[in-house]
């Protein structure tokens, strides 16, 4: 017997030791493609950023770009030459040089396959060279100061030529230059991640990372309680944090998000087309209880399509008034007798299971007026996306995820004429344009800062968005996981984690 | 009608019912709003980005030019591929379909057990506590949402007892060499006793939750045929012979009460297939019913359209099988 107690001893020492090396993730996201060409979404794009390196990355925790495989780059005085002094100690996993070819094959590819997430290069990059082996350069169509944070996705990772066809998407296994290979990927089921004996980098805390795909929200908090992962990232449901929150064997760690939701106001539409009702709906909006009541401070309201996080920020919304907004309403003709009656959409899975609720807060808090009715309706996301490509809906709820971390890309979609046209707003304003495309231009942070601040001035004037809330980013785990980090970026490191001793 | 005669007119048969099928379902995607391609790209991508894609997948041809261009695909044996991942159908069912198998077979086994002992069973001890029992049990579990029952059976053996996994196919550091896509069965083939036991344990809820569900139907329907044979005059004769109860039971009385009963059990477990996907989103079991649910989210039409014919070919195929079986049982059924 003794011996018996002997032996499940040293086993569960043994045991415990082999478990360091090893931490399990949870999701409910999945991966759709690993191929930097056609790579588009979230969760794909995280697993890129762990296996794959490109020309600059982020410095850990912030928004800074910083030299990657690129030691340094230049640009000419026109603005659109850029040029890259490639490292020359970087590799693929089998050993393939990343060199200036490398760099060439893989830009060219994304903008011959044109995949989903193509247009980010092509719609800038005129043309690509090799100037030596080690020298990239790559001319713009026009100066455009945000293209080396656009640098920083995943599309602009450069790809092993040996691995990914020139002509083709490729579904496979990655060929990994970052700090993990992938060892083993069942779809749907499990990636299994192992540090790569041949980055140049720092090597990772964990040697091996298991990332679990889960179908819904409660079997991944199942999941962490049960012990059967070590970390949950990606969703759990408000609700499940707050649960999670009061156990002591779990801590959930919350991050900026660079998230964000808002109205969109198809300003061609009746009575949407006078600013005076616009600016009224901007003043009714209670962004407070959304915050606390749907989202128990699981988000941050936002008075600006740039949020907190970004420089060039600026809160230029108003406080809720709902004077104000009676005020303006009877300016534009509308009072109790003569109610103004809209319709406020959403769609009720692409954003989680809270969307019916965040609709059903606006519709209080805009009725609170008196002179405003709502009705709400809902669609399916993609039909929800035709309507409002067709211009059908005229107030509905949208949310954003950055595609570079600059705020051009939180301000030129939404107000540029195509970017407006392509999210419903319809808005189309020479003026805002015009400085949106002198701030693209600018290299000097500062300069460009000032122009982003009148621009989110003239947004609160003509309101044809209303932000609403940015996203806090959380994730739950074991107290003996350290190393989360819920960077502004969005950018999930796993090569940071490690077990306390 | 001979035997051979008979299958060739059920396999013929079967070939409209498929297209019409196919038709159908091709012509609702296309109808009801919502394109592939947008929700893909959301309110991304530039207009142009969305229009080429469109054309690249084919979406800006008219419907029966694009139905036609599906049909001669699948003649082909080509399902297509994916609008969100690019990849070919048929390599996805095929990643997917072994797991929706492996759940419904164990699930089945569990129903058919249940189903047989208990119900025959309950109608052997009429009206006794069993019978009661027998009844209400089949009541109950047939009205109840099956992934209620699930999430009930996760937070029973998973979160109060911790016996059993709450969801997956297997643990997140079990290695398993894949052969066939049956967890259970590779894990034989390649004599991994440990993956064995950690497949059965994944495997335990969802199968046990699925097979519980189902079982219900059958309970009813063994009972109440059992109790009509066991009334008919050759159970009284064995009787009369003075031949074992158990005997009179299992090997007069059950033996036809099964032959009905075989045939629901056919087209059952040709439904379980596609009902896994209730089961399947519950216990984030990664087979074809998940999958389904997660294509119609994204409007990736040749993946459901694909789904779909797979599903109702098996379904066909079942039902043949079925009915030849019986057939041969009963030759009175070819007429």
């Amino acid at each position: 017997m003794r011996k018996l107690v002997w032996l499940f001893l040293v086993l569960a020492v043994t045991l415990s030791f082999a478990a360091k090396d090893i931490i399990v993730v949870g999701t409910t996201d999945k991966i759709r493609t690993l191929d930097p060409a056609n790579c588009y979404d979230y969760f794909s794009s995280n697993i890129l950023q762990n296996v794959m390196v490109g020309l600059v990355d982020y410095e850990i925790g912030t928004s800074n770009l910083k030299p990657m495989l690129a030691e340094r780059w230049d640009v000419d005085e026109t603005g659109t030459v850029y040029t890259f002094y490639l490292r020359k100690d970087a590799q693929f996993e089998d050993g393939t040089p990343i060199d200036a070819h490398v760099f060439k094959y893989s830009f060219d590819r994304v903008m011959k396959l044109n995949g989903d997430p193509a247009f980010l290069l092509s719609d800038i990059i005129e043309k690509t060279e090799v100037v030596d082996d080690y020298t990239f350069r790559v001319t713009l169509k026009y100066p455009f100061s945000a293209f080396v944070s656009v640098l920083g996705y995943t599309v602009a990772y450069p790809v092993n030529p040996k691995v990914y066809p020139a002509d083709s998407f490729y579904e496979g296994v990655p060929s990994a230059s970052g700090p993990y290979r992938v060892k083993e990927w069942i779809r749907d089921v499990r990636i299994v991640l192992e540090a790569n004996p041949n980055y140049f980098g720092e090597k990772p805390k964990t040697k091996t990372i298991v990332i679990n795909f889960y179908e819904s929200a409660s079997t991944l908090r199942l999941a962490l309680e049960t012990g059967e992962i070590d970390v949950a990232y990606r969703h759990l449901d408000p609700r499940d944090i707050i649960d999670l929150e009061g156990r002591e064997d779990i801590v959930v760690y919350k991050g900026n998000s660079p998230q964000i939701r808002y109205l969109v106001i198809n300003v061609t539409q009746p009575p949407f087309d006078n600013v005076k009702v616009r600016q009224a709906l901007a003043y009714a909006v209670d962004r407070s209880v959304i915050v606390e009541d749907v989202f128990a401070e699981l988000a941050k309201p936002l008075y600006s399509m740039i949020p907190e996080g970004i420089w060039g920020h600026k809160n230029v919304l108003p406080e809720r008034d709902l004077e104000k907004a009676r005020a303006l309403l009877k300016e534009a003709g509308y009072d109790k007798n003569n109610p103004l009656t809209i319709d406020l959409w959403y769609t009720p899975t692409h954003y989680g299971t809270t969307e019916a609720d965040v609709a059903q807060v606006l519709k209080e808090s805009l009725e609170e007026t008196g002179v405003i009715k709502v009705n709400l309706k809902y669609a399916e996301w993609s039909t929800y996306v035709e309507y409002f490509l067709n211009g059908t809906m005229g107030l509905f709820l949208l949310g954003w995820y950055p595609d570079y971390l600059d705020p051009d890309d939180y301000v030129w979609p939404f107000l540029s004429e195509s970017g407006a046209k392509s999210l419903g707003s319809f808005y189309s304003n020479s003026e805002v344009e015009n400085l949106m495309i002198e701030a693209r231009k600018l290299t000097d942070q500062e300069k460009r800062a000032e122009i982003y601040y009148k621009v989110q001035e003239i947004l609160a004037r003509d309101v044809p968005y209303i932000p609403l809330w940015q996203g806090v980013a959380t994730c739950a785990a074991k107290k003996q996981v350290k190393g989360i980090l819920l960077e502004p970026t969005q950018i999930f490191r796993y090569y940071i984690l490690y077990w306390e001793e | 009608m001979s035997l051979k005669n008979y299958v060739i007119t059920r396999v013929i048969l079967a070939v409209p019912m498929v297209l019409i099928l196919l038709a159908l379902i091709f012509l609702i995607l296309r109808i009801v709003p919502g394109d592939p391609v947008i929700a893909i790209l959301g309110g991304k991508a530039p207009k142009e980005v969305i229009e080429q894609k469109r054309h690249e997948l084919g979406l800006d041809k008219p419907i029966v030019v694009q139905f036609f261009d599906y049909i001669g695909g699948l003649l082909k044996g080509d399902l297509g591929k994916s609008t969100l991942t690019g990849r070919p159908i048929w390599d996805e069912i095929k990643e997917r379909f072994p797991a929706t198998l492996e759940l419904t077979l164990f699930s089945f086994v569990i129903a058919v057990l249940v189903g047989i002992f208990w119900g025959s069973f309950a109608a052997y001890k009429r009206d006794s506590g069993v019978d009661i029992g027998a009844r209400m049990f089949s009541m109950v579990m047939y009205a109840v949402p099956v992934f209620w029952f699930g999430l009930m059976m996760q937070y029973i053996f998973g979160v109060v007892l911790r016996l059993l996994p709450v969801g997956g196919r297997i643990s997140p550091t079990v290695d398993l060499k894949v052969i066939t896509g049956i967890y259970s069965i590779d894990a034989l083939l390649t004599g991994n006793w440990d993956a064995l036991k950690d497949v059965f344990e994944h495997l335990f809820l969802p199968g046990l939750t699925l097979g519980l569900v189902i079982s219900s139907i059958f309970v009813r329907m063994v009972r109440n045929n059992t109790i009509l044979t066991l009334g008919q005059d050759f159970v009284k004769a064995a009787r009369a012979r003075g031949l074992k109860e158990k005997v009179v039971l299992f090997r007069y009385a059950l033996k036809n009460a099964l032959v009905p009963i075989f045939t629901m059990m056919g087209l059952q477990f040709a439904l379980l297939l596609g009902g896994a996907v209730l089961t399947e989103t519950t216990f984030s079991w990664p087979g074809l019913g998940s999958y389904l649910v997660m294509k119609i989210r994204y409007r990736d039409f040749p993946a459901i359209q694909g789904t779909v014919v797979f599903f109702a070919l098996i379904v066909v195929m079942i039902s043949i099988l079925v009915d030849v079986i019986n057939a041969l049982i009963d030759p009175r059924v070819r007429y």
